[in-house]
């Protein structure tokens, strides 16, 4: 192999590990992790993986990572903590109220930032670090307050201390959802999942929307948008926006 | 009472029968709680298994991983997004969500925080356990990403490992 190929390959390896991980920035690490959806309670960051349990944040160290160790535990501005994701060195979580920022810092120790509340319904949370996107779910959400409903927001994160909404859009029963640079997706339970334009902060504009599948989380990955619902698996190629190909569907019966 | 009044209470009691009232048919297909038996209470890999409720996903290449709340998760060959290939089912009762580092899987069962590597699907071994880092799983209340009639939880029946089709007779619980 010429010398220019092996640059070639080892630059694409290099690539590869950085999109296996490209949440951690406060260790540089050789460590491959997975890739969750935004309905996730557990992260991996860096040498920790983080784990929500109601109101406890539970650090674990898994520098080895056969052999994990409990570092740390925060307890949480909230006892309804449902998802956490993490962006650069803030972990976001969903709460059955709002959304809450932390900052990672080193020890594995968090240090808390910000809250972001609204009336009790069901919610995960992505964002950019310029914006965050939260779905508010009543329709079906066990817990959820009268007067709830059924939106994708958009929150400014100019200022951390003090996210503002900016805008939002009334879905059916929101779940799930990912960010590709201003590319939205949201999945609507039985209403399928939602393609949204998100370039002009705070508004959703539809590029094209899946209907007739009943969807929960998805997972963006390399042009690929993998979705689950309660029965099957679908994939979508999401590299020819706005037309959107299905790959293939698995059922899982 | 101004008649007024009474027309408007009247509205409000009936506008709460609308929200809170649910014609509950007398036979229906819904969703039934499946109990965990001590024998259930096992980490093991077992063939494909048939799946009721998918919930969460998680991927690291070449697998897929779709969760299945209270019973474990479904791995997926997706070498070929094309023709994606379930080979095997990951049984941990009481499992939520997952994560992966290289060859190791971590998972919360009952109130442990669970390390199995995942090197050879064939050959799964358990190498960490930490117990007392989470509440104990009780199991669900009610069925995940579901709408519709299913049978109530019965918790002195034991831990709710899952949910299966059944005919329901007059189903008490629904969402």
């Amino acid at each position: 192999m010429k010398p220019q190929n092996i640059f070639i390959l080892l630059f694409a390896l290099f690539l590869f590990a950085c999109a296996e991980d490209g949440q951690s920035s406060l260790t540089p690490e050789t460590s491959i992790s997975g890739q969750g959806g935004s309905l996730a309670r557990f992260s991996i960051v860096g040498n920790y993986l983080y784990t929500i349990n109601s109101d406890q944040l539970n650090i674990f160290d898994i520098s080895d990572a056969s052999q994990p160790f409990l570092k740390n535990t925060q307890f949480l501005p909230s006892n309804d903590v449902e998802t956490i994701f993490p962006f650069s060195n803030w972990l976001f979580m969903g709460t059955e109220t709002g959304m809450l920022i932390f900052e990672r810092q080193a020890e594995g120790t968090v240090q808390f930032i910000s809250r972001y509340d609204h009336v009790r319904s069901c919610d995960p949370v992505v964002t950019d670090g310029e914006f965050a996107y939260v779905t508010l779910r009543a329709t079906g959400c066990r817990n959820a307050a009268e007067g709830a409903v059924d939106v994708v927001e958009a929150i400014s994160l100019e200022e951390l201390e003090n996210p503002q909404i900016i805008g939002d859009k009334e879905l059916n029963s929101p779940r799930g959802l990912a960010l590709d640079n201003d590319v939205l997706f949201v999945c609507d339970g039985p209403a399928g999942f939602w393609v949204f334009d998100v370039s002009t902060p705070g508004t959703f504009e539809t590029i094209t929307k899946v209907e007739n599948i009943n969807v929960n989380d998805i997972i963006l990955r390399n042009g690929i948008a993998m979705v689950i619902g309660p029965n099957n698996v679908y994939q979508y190629d999401y590299t020819k926006l706005p037309t959107l190909t299905k790959i293939s569907e698995l059922e899982l019966e | 009472m101004s008649t007024r009044l009474l027309f408007f209470l009247l509205l409000v009691s009936l506008s709460s029968c609308f929200e809170r009232m649910v014609d509950i048919p007398e036979e229906t297909i819904g969703l039934a709680p499946i109990y965990g038996e001590e024998s259930d209470k096992l980490i093991q890999l077992m063939d494909p298994q048939p799946i009721v409720s998918l919930y969460k996903i998680y991927y690291k290449a070449p697998y897929i991983y779709a969760g299945e709340t209270g019973r474990g998760v479904h791995i997926i060959d997706n070498s070929d997004p094309s023709a994606p290939k379930k080979i095997a089912f990951l049984q941990i009762l009481g499992n939520s969500d997952i994560a992966i580092r290289d060859n190791y899987l971590y998972a919360n069962y009952e109130n442990e925080l669970v390390t199995i590597n995942i090197n050879d699907l064939d050959n799964i071994e358990i190498v960490s356990r930490l117990e007392n880092v989470f509440d104990k799983f009780v199991g669900d209340l009610f069925p995940e990403g579901y709408s519709g009639f299913f049978e109530c939880v019965d918790p002195t029946k034991g831990v709710v490992i899952g949910w299966s089709e059944k005919i329901l007779l007059e189903p008490q619980c629904w969402r």
